[in-house]
Order: C-alpha cells, then sequence, then structure tokens
C-alpha cells in the first residue's frame, strides 16, 4: 500500500455511501433515515474533493461547498416535516406511516 | 488556470432577464407577505404573481435565437432553455390562477402569501435547471425546486394525509438527489470537468480502452439514471408519486405533476444528451426499459383506482413512460457539434418536449377541475363525478376535453403530442424504437378504460345531491383558458410550437462564451 492515493479516498466514501444506502433501506426511524441521507451526502463530498485534489481542479471543491449548503437546507426542510407530523400522530417509525394507501 | 481577478469578465445580466424577473417576483412576494395587511394578500400577490410570470414569459423573446453562455459556462440561453422555460411559466401562471381561490378558501385558509413565495422559489429553480450549462447548476436548481415543492406538499399540514404525502416524497426525493449527486461526482472524476460541454468534449476525446475511464463512466451513468428516474417518476422509482400526489392540496399535485417533473426531463435532456451524448449507446437501451415499464405500470395500476386524484397521479406516470419513449429514440450522431453548424433537431428530444408542453396544458386542466368540484363540496372519489353533466355541464365539458385529450384523442392536443412521440419512435427505425410505437398505442388503449370510465361516470349516471354554488372567477378562466388550448393548439399553431421545440438541437453546439472562462 505505502502511498495515500486517490483510490483509498473513493473507497472509503464509497463504502460510506453504501453504509447510508443501506440505512435508508433497512432502518425504520425516520430521523436515522434521515441521517443515513446525510451520510450519503457526506460521502459524496468526500468524492468530489479527493477527485478535485487528484486532477488539480478547483470545480469538485465548489461543487462540494454546494452540496454541503444543499445538505443543510435540507435538514431545515426534513426537520420541519417530520415535527408536523409528529404533532399529528405520536409515531416517526416509517412502517407505522400509512393512512395513505390504495 | 489561473486567472488575474481584475481581468475577470462581468456576467451578461442581460441574457437571463427571464429568469431575473422571477427571482424578483420571489422577493416582491416576500417583502410583501411580510409587510403588507394580511386582508390584501389574495388580491394583491395574486396579481403581483401573474404579472410577475407573465412578465418572465414576455423576457423569454429577449433569450430566442440566442446562443450564448454567461457566468462562465454556468448559465446558457439556448433553444432548450426558452422552450422548457416556457413550458414551466405557462405551468406556473396556470397553477397560480387554479390555486388562488383554493389556497385562500378550502382546507383551513392557508396563508397564500407564504403559498405564492415558495411556488417563485420552485419555479425558479426549474428555470435553472432548464438553462444549466453545468453540474453543480443542475444539482442545486433541482434541489432549489424540490425543497420548494416538499413544502408545498405538505402546505395543507392540518390534514395528515397532505404532511405524510410530503414526507415520502421528501425522504426519497433526497434520497435520489443523493444518489444524483454521487453520479455527478463520478462523471467529474471520469472527465475532469463539471462543464457539460467539457465533459462531452473529454468523452469524444477518450480513448477507448481506458481501464478506469470506462467502469467508472458506467457507475456514473447507472447512478445519474437512478436518481433522474426518482425525479421525473420512472418506474420503478415512482413509489412516492401516489401518496404524494393524493396528499398535497389539488393545485399544488397539479404544479408538482408538471414543473418538477419538466425540470426532472431538463437535467436528463442536458446530462444524457447534451454530457454524455457519446455514450449514448450505454443509456439508450436503459432507456427504453424504464419508458416501457413506466407506461405499462402507470396504466395497468389506474385501472383498479376509484379515486379520480390517484388515478390521475398513476395516469402522469403512465405519461412520463410516453416522454421517455422520445429519449429512447434520440440517435443523432454524436453529442457535440465542434464545427458549430446547427444541424436539425432530433426528432425523439423535440417530440419529448412537444409532449411536456402538452402534458402541461391537459394535466393541469384535469386537476383543475377537480380542485373546482372541490370548491363545490364534492369529493375525490368516482361517485363523487357522478351525474355532472346534468347538474354543470360545463365542468362535465372541460373535463371530458381534458380527459380525451390525455387519452389521445383527435384533435385535442395530446393527440398530435402523441402522434410525434409515436412517429419519432417509428422513424428511430430500430426494433426497440418499433416496439414502444407499439406498446404507445396498445397502452393508450388502456387507458381508454379508466378515462372514459369518468366520463361515463359523469353523462350517464344520476346525481347524487345538488352541488353547492361558490364563485371561483380565476378558476374559471383557467379552465376556459386551458380546455381552449387542448382542443386548438393541436391543430393550430403546433407547428409553430413543433418548430420552437426543435430548436433545441442548438444546445449541443458550442457557445459563445459572453462571460469568459472556459
Amino acid at each position: 500500500m505505502g502511498e495515500l492515493g486517490v483510490n483509498h479516498f473513493l473507497f472509503l466514501s464509497a463504502a460510506l455511501f453504501i453504509i447510508g444506502m443501506m440505512g435508508v433501506l433497512v432502518r425504520r426511524n425516520l430521523i436515522i433515515i434521515f441521517m443515513c441521507v446525510e451520510l450519503m451526502m457526506n460521502a459524496v463530498n468526500l468524492t468530489l474533493v479527493a477527485f478535485a485534489w487528484e486532477s488539480n481542479t478547483m470545480n469538485g471543491q465548489s461543487f462540494a461547498l454546494f452540496t454541503i449548503a444543499v445538505a443543510a437546507a435540507e435538514a431545515a426542510v426534513g426537520l420541519a416535516i417530520i415535527m408536523a407530523l409528529s404533532r399529528r400522530q405520536s409515531t416517526i417509525d416509517a412502517d407505522e406511516i400509512r393512512s395513505l394507501r390504495d | 488556470m489561473l486567472v488575474e481577478l481584475s481581468n475577470l469578465p462581468g456576467p451578461d445580466w442581460g441574457l437571463m432577464l427571464p429568469q431575473l424577473a422571477v427571482f424578483g417576483l420571489a422577493l416582491v412576494l416576500l417583502f410583501g407577505d411580510a409587510f403588507m395587511a394580511r386582508a390584501q394578500h389574495f388580491r394583491v400577490l395574486t396579481g403581483v404573481s401573474l404579472v410577475g410570470y407573465g412578465l418572465a414569459t414576455a423576457l423569454l423573446w429577449t433569450q430566442d435565437g440566442r446562443n450564448e453562455a454567461t457566468f462562465f459556462g454556468l448559465f446558457r440561453a439556448d433553444g432548450l432553455t426558452v422552450f422548457l422555460s416556457l413550458v414551466i411559466l405557462v405551468a406556473a401562471l396556470l397553477t397560480v390562477m387554479v390555486s388562488a381561490s383554493y389556497v385562500d378558501r378550502l382546507e383551513g385558509r392557508m396563508p397564500i402569501g407564504e403559498f405564492y413565495v415558495l411556488l417563485a422559489f420552485s419555479v425558479l429553480g426549474a428555470l435553472m435547471v432548464a438553462a444549466a450549462g453545468d453540474l453543480v447548476m443542475i444539482f442545486v436548481g433541482i434541489e432549489l425546486s424540490s425543497l420548494a415543492t416538499y413544502i408545498l406538499t405538505a402546505f395543507a399540514k392540518r390534514r395528515l394525509g397532505a404532511v405524510e404525502g410530503a414526507l415520502k416524497y421528501f425522504l426519497l426525493g433526497i434520497f435520489a438527489s443523493a444518489i444524483l449527486v454521487y453520479g455527478m461526482a463520478w462523471i467529474y472524476g471520469a472527465t475532469g470537468t463539471t462543464d457539460l460541454d467539457g465533459i462531452a468534449r473529454a468523452l469524444q476525446t477518450a480513448t477507448a480502452g481506458d481501464e478506469f475511464l470506462e467502469p467508472s463512466l458506467l457507475l456514473a451513468l447507472l447512478l445519474t439514471i437512478v436518481g433522474l428516474g426518482f425525479k421525473m417518476a420512472a418506474v420503478p422509482f415512482h413509489f412516492w408519486t401516489p401518496d404524494a400526489y393524493d396528499g398535497a392540496a389539488t393545485p399544488v399535485t397539479a404544479f408538482m405533476s408538471v414543473v418538477p417533473k419538466a425540470a426532472a426531463f431538463a437535467a436528463t435532456i442536458r446530462l444524457l444528451v447534451q454530457a454524455l451524448g457519446p455514450m449514448r449507446d450505454d443509456w439508450l437501451n436503459l432507456i427504453a426499459v424504464l419508458a416501457f415499464v413506466t407506461m405499462a405500470f402507470g396504466n395497468v395500476v389506474a385501472v383498479a383506482q376509484r379515486n379520480v386524484k390517484r388515478m390521475l397521479a398513476y395516469s402522469s406516470i403512465a405519461h412520463t413512460g410516453y416522454m421517455m419513449v422520445g429519449l429512447a429514440v434520440y440517435r443523432q450522431q454524436g453529442g457535440f457539434d465542434v464545427g458549430g453548424g446547427a444541424t436539425g433537431g432530433d426528432q425523439g428530444v423535440t417530440s419529448l418536449l412537444y409532449y411536456i408542453l402538452a402534458y402541461t396544458v391537459m394535466n393541469i386542466g384535469a386537476f383543475a377541475v377537480v380542485a373546482w368540484l372541490q370548491h363545490r363540496g364534492r369529493g375525490l372519489t368516482l361517485d363523487d363525478f357522478a351525474g355532472l353533466a346534468s347538474t354543470q355541464p360545463l365542468a362535465a365539458a372541460a373535463m371530458t376535453v381534458f380527459l380525451l385529450s390525455l387519452m389521445g384523442i383527435p384533435p385535442t392536443i395530446g393527440f398530435r403530442a402523441k402522434y410525434e412521440v409515436i412517429l419519432a419512435a417509428i422513424n428511430a427505425d430500430t426494433a426497440a424504437g418499433l416496439a414502444l410505437a407499439i406498446s404507445i398505442v396498445v397502452l393508450s388503449a388502456v387507458s381508454a378504460f379508466y378515462y372514459l370510465r369518468v366520463v361515463a361516470v359523469m353523462y350517464f349516471d344520476e346525481p347524487a345531491r345538488t352541488p353547492r354554488t361558490e364563485s371561483t372567477p380565476l378558476l374559471n378562466v383557467g379552465i376556459g383558458a386551458m380546455a381552449v388550448a387542448t382542443l386548438l393548439l393541436g391543430v393550430f399553431f403546433s407547428g409553430q410550437l413543433i418548430d420552437l421545440a426543435d430548436r433545441w438541437s442548438r444546445a449541443l453546439t458550442v457557445v459563445a462564451q459572453a462571460g469568459g472562462g472556459g
């Protein structure tokens, strides 16, 4: 192995992305699902910065900044919606939310 | 690339007037909502919205015929920008007409100022995607549009269904965004640039046997298509659609069935055709399969629906499938015309663009009639439409026009749009194109069942109760305009509209970089 290369970062971020994705698919608590998506977004940031570092361009760095800003906005909206839901019913378990079904 | 800061060319603000107009509208609405007496909100802010979107639509002509980029290629004004912006702004105008009285009176009187502000930001995000020349711009535009739409979905927050639909939409939406942006990161990694034209250029010069490039690009392509599939509600990424459409207030459903979908298709055309056009052999078949599954699933499941709003939700999934056919038969050679000479537009993408316009008018129209009935105390199930023709003949006639158009019966605009898509599929001269053309025809026959069922209930059943009378002038004007447009645009002006759509291909030529950089 020796030197730290871009592939190490890519593997790490791919692992983070897959962990986040599995979390979204497996976990049932809405807050946890939301955190898992945030983990996926952070994996993306790591990928972008790693590629920027490798290719010596700034696009990836600035893209990562935009992604962070968007993730923050998502957090504000998402938590507000989860709040609104928990006021109407006492649970935030994804399996308990099924008033809309065919 | 090192640039002297003082030598940086200034952006060309004159190139983005329509987008700036909508941004200005959003700010005016925000301040109007904050500083005006609540009693005036309905009248003044509705007027301001209508004028603002009208102005932005008129300003689109300043972008027509230009093919330029500014902000270092981030923002582009080309044929694709103009046509998709036209669709989005028309949808915004119609949504204001449909939603004004609904938001003000039904579901516990929602705050109309905030509603218009969120609407304006969602429209602005969609316009940004339509004018995007860079991956960052596509991502930020989609997110701006989606975030505002999530809140709009939850806007009727006193009803549990609205919040629940918004929650499903939100969670799957951000999940899709994360997948999409991961795909974008890999595109950037493989090509070293986020500029769409730069990506196409890098792909064309790439050597065929590059060990790293090929798998990473295929991964990027797959992630991107999955992410975009969620956004445009293609099967198998559609789970959120029926719940979100059913839960949201009806005017919001009308809006979100059109504008976020138009934004998603804008992003798809920009990404797949403009940037990844050189590797279209890798994505054409995938899109063809998705198109078939989407239209088959949407049509078959819609048959089982008794709730008209939910039926229209599944029907909108089916229409996504028809639109994707236009993309699946894209066949223009190369994605990037280095010579700069504009070639004729690809028929598939042109038909897709025209279909979005037709879909906008007829689909918002159908939801508008549902909202009209809700004003008069009727519900959303099929039984609520019973005998509509004898009690409210005009509404029944308008609904019939919209449903026949969605079905694709001549001379409506829906027929013309479907005809163009089928023609493009046949002209593609491939087995997949032919199969898709046949599936559209067969599945349209299936769709006739559930559309005509509503018509039959309206005309042949006995009315269950006497309707409430209520005055909704703006909504009436909107429904009337959409009904006339649905009936006549398929016959008159369709040539001009298709010509306008056809100019999208100029997006593929090198643009003069007014804003420098590159």
